[in-house]
């Protein structure tokens, strides 16, 4: 999932008239509207949450309830870029697990924490599906293979410049 | 329900106006076949294709197709000559990978044009299709379950007997839910397909429907799977805009709508009832069963869930017969075996770790794990020695080397509670002993546990405390007894798989590598 640099949506206001313009108001239609502010804002800001529940006339506990039971939705902002390590068996196994912790290292950030600039968010993930090219490393929604932590540093680097 | 040949004839009508279209456009050209997945993609095949195109003469084409599960060999490029000479430029060696395969649901993947319906009816496609419309539904039904086809998601459900218990329920309207949630670590088998035949896929779910009396359908992809969702939807398009998923389908009187639906991830979605939860706009969290969703699922109307590679059987067994199907596997159709407790048929297998050559691979039920490991995947990688093989994913467990000659079959393939699963095969080495491997799936449990029981969302924890106990080497005899105890006790009292097997792991690995385990806990305990 890529995230937008600039949110086209800043209020509640603009947001439901989006909502409404976009998805018919029923309860099936949650999730999909949560895969679409995940996509607008990167993560799944409180107030949208709010504005998705009144739109399809759910709770908005329920949605907060729902959207934090999903392990692909992001409730808190990540850094400027999202770097995630695969540590299934397979990565684990064939590298992964010295990527994660060289990366841990370089950026002196834990998995689920973002650099004291806010520049970078570490994550794990329990499986990338790329078994095959293990270790993988998905920087900014695109996946790399038999990653090495120099191209997920080139990468991030490449991605900052205008 | 009319029954007329006419099907068969539109169909035959429509393929060779797709072959004369395919010729029109190759014939007499070098055709440049580059293989674009999710797991290529990751290795740089977008740029393979640009240069390709860069490249691309005035006598040649490029045709993008889906990956032929040589994951090993990725970015992978095909040329084809006129005269049919093959060039292969990738990554490593291809080998004898293919030798040991048989292609039902993966036919053609690689090969083919992803999403061009010409292309997949040039190579045999919707003539599945095409036959089950000629047919009665019942007859359909009742070829479907001489075949002994299973579900292949897992539970190894008889396909027939699900399609039999939502066509005999009068309630409507029904829906067919095509589940492509792979959640699973370790499994990477239906991108595959959805990436490589996604026709095949639309074609099962067709007679599918056909066969159940279903007009509505739903292919349900999981969140990362963004290639594969793609492919679908325009594999979808093609489709419809052939005459091949409309209304009045090859001029039958049967009709049939698909939407695709997008997943949020977690493994749990992949058991049906959380997925119906799902796409209604619930928590990630099973149901409680019965009602099954044959007879209440999506909406609360009558709901057919089938695997993506299920489906992707269908189509063969219907072009090709029952027999045919049956006499691939482990127990031919000639054996006393009731169809539905024999082996048959195909599994997709996902395979990673340590070896030469990860990739999917399609294999005859029967295939021991040693000819997996050893001859398809050439073995443990340089320098390191095979210590083990883990089956089927975090629900299934852990197998010594002394077990590799176990035969792959639907289910379980050892008491201990190692199962098939939907087929993940990781061979391991001394860098990963067993209790680390089961430290890992348990620790994955009980990340996924969606905690609405007890035992699950309390116990799956309690077992990886017991383990890192051990592996600290501050573990005493009480941590393996407690391990036991655990084990059982969540696998009896929880309400969906994830629950239920989540001990498995964990049993296999006391039963198989106790030894190991009874040591680190003496050398702690000293
Ligand atoms: S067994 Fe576990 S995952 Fe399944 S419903 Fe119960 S708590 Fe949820």
């Amino acid at each position: 999932m890529r995230r937008m640099e600039v949110a086209l949506i800043t209020d509640r206001k603009e947001l439901r008239a989006v909502l409404r313009e976009k998805f018919p108001r029923n309860h099936g239609q949650l999730l999909p509207a949560l895969h679409f502010l995940q996509h607008e804002f990167g993560h799944l800001p409180d107030w949208a949450m709010e504005v998705v529940g009144w739109h399809l006339g759910i709770p908005a506990s329920e949605v907060y309830g729902a959207a934090t039971s999903y392990t692909e939705l992001r409730i808190k902002k990540p850094g400027e870029h999202v770097v995630r390590v695969c540590t299934g068996l397979g990565c684990w196994m064939n590298g992964g697990k010295d990527l994660l912790s060289g990366l841990a290292h370089d950026l002196q950030a834990k998995p689920g924490e973002t650099t004291s600039d806010g520049r970078i968010t570490l994550e794990e993930t329990l499986c990338g599906f790329l078994c095959g090219l293990a270790p993988a490393v998905e920087v900014d929604g695109k996946w790399q293979g038999r990653a090495t932590a120099a191209a997920v540093h080139a990468s991030v680097n490449g991605a900052a410049k205008p | 329900m009319t029954t007329t040949a006419s099907p068969i004839k539109f169909l035959s009508q429509i393929a060779a106006e797709a072959a004369a279209r395919r010729k029109e456009l190759l014939g007499g050209k070098t055709r440049h076949i580059v293989q674009v997945a999710h797991c290529s993609l990751a290795v740089g095949a977008d740029k393979v294709v640009a240069a390709v195109r860069q490249a691309v003469g005035e006598n040649e084409v490029i045709i993008v197709a889906g990956c032929d599960g040589t994951c090993f060999q990725a970015p992978k490029t095909v040329t084809i000559a006129p005269d049919g000479r093959r060039e292969v430029k990738g990554h490593g060696v291809e080998s004898d990978f293919f030798a040991l395969q048989k292609r039902i649901a993966m036919d053609g993947c690689g090969e083919i044009d992803a999403t061009d319906v010409d292309d997949y009816l040039a190579h045999g496609g919707y003539a599945g299709l095409a036959k089950a419309l000629s047919m009665s539904p019942e007859a359909v039904i009742e070829e479907v379950k001489a075949s002994g086809l299973r579900g292949r998601g897992g539970a190894y459900f008889p396909a027939a007997m699900k399609w039999e218990g939502a066509r005999k329920v009068r309630n409507s309207p029904k829906y067919l839910v095509v589940n492509a949630e792979e959640g699973e670590p370790g499994i990477f088998k239906d991108r595959h397909l959805m990436e490589g035949v996604p026709h095949r896929i639309i074609e099962g779910m067709a007679i599918a429907a056909y066969a159940t009396g279903i007009n509505e359908a739903y292919v349900y992809i999981n969140a990362e799977a963004n290639l594969s969702a793609h492919r679908m939807e325009k594999a979808i398009a093609r489709a419809k805009a052939a005459g091949l998923l409309c209304e009045k389908i090859l001029g039958s009187d049967f009709t049939l709508n698909v939407t695709i639906m997008r997943g949020a991830g977690g493994y749990v979605c992949g058991e049906e009832t959380t997925l119906l939860n799902t796409m209604e706009g619930y928590r990630r969290e099973p149901r409680l069963r019965p009602p099954f969703p044959t007879t209440a699922g999506l909406w609360a109307k009558p709901t057919v869930i089938n695997n993506c590679e299920t489906l992707a059987n269908v189509p063969f067994i219907m072009a090709k017969g029952a027999k045919a199907y049956a006499a691939i596997g482990a127990w031919p159709s000639d054996s006393k075996t009731p169809p539905n407790q024999r082996a048959s048929g195909t599994k997709i297998v996902s395979l990673s770790g340590s070896v030469h050559r990860p990739g999917v691979v399609e294999l005859p039920m029967g295939t021991t794990l040693r000819q997996i490991i050893e001859a398809v995947g050439n073995g443990p990688m340089a320098g390191h020695a095979l210590t083990g093989v883990a089956v089927g994913g975090p629900s299934s467990g852990v197998f010594p080397t002394s077990m590799l000659d176990t035969q792959i079959a639907p289910g379980l393939l050892h008491e201990s509670g190692v199962m098939l699963g939907a087929g993940g095969v990781i061979a391991l080495d001394e860098r990963t002993p067993a209790l680390d491997v089961v430290r890992r799936l348990a620790a994955y449990n009980a990340a996924e546990s969606c905690g609405k029981c007890t035992p699950c969302r309390e116990g799956t924890p309690r077992m990886v405390d017991a383990l890192d106990r051990i592996l600290s080497g501050k573990g005493a005899q009480s941590d393996i007894e407690e391990l036991r105890y655990l084990a059982d006790v969540v696998g009896a009292a929880s309400l969906c798989g994830l629950g239920q097997a989540a001990g498995s792991p964990i049993t296999s690995a006391l039963r198989f590598f106790g030894d190991e385990i009874a040591m680190r806990v003496a050398s702690g305990a000293r």
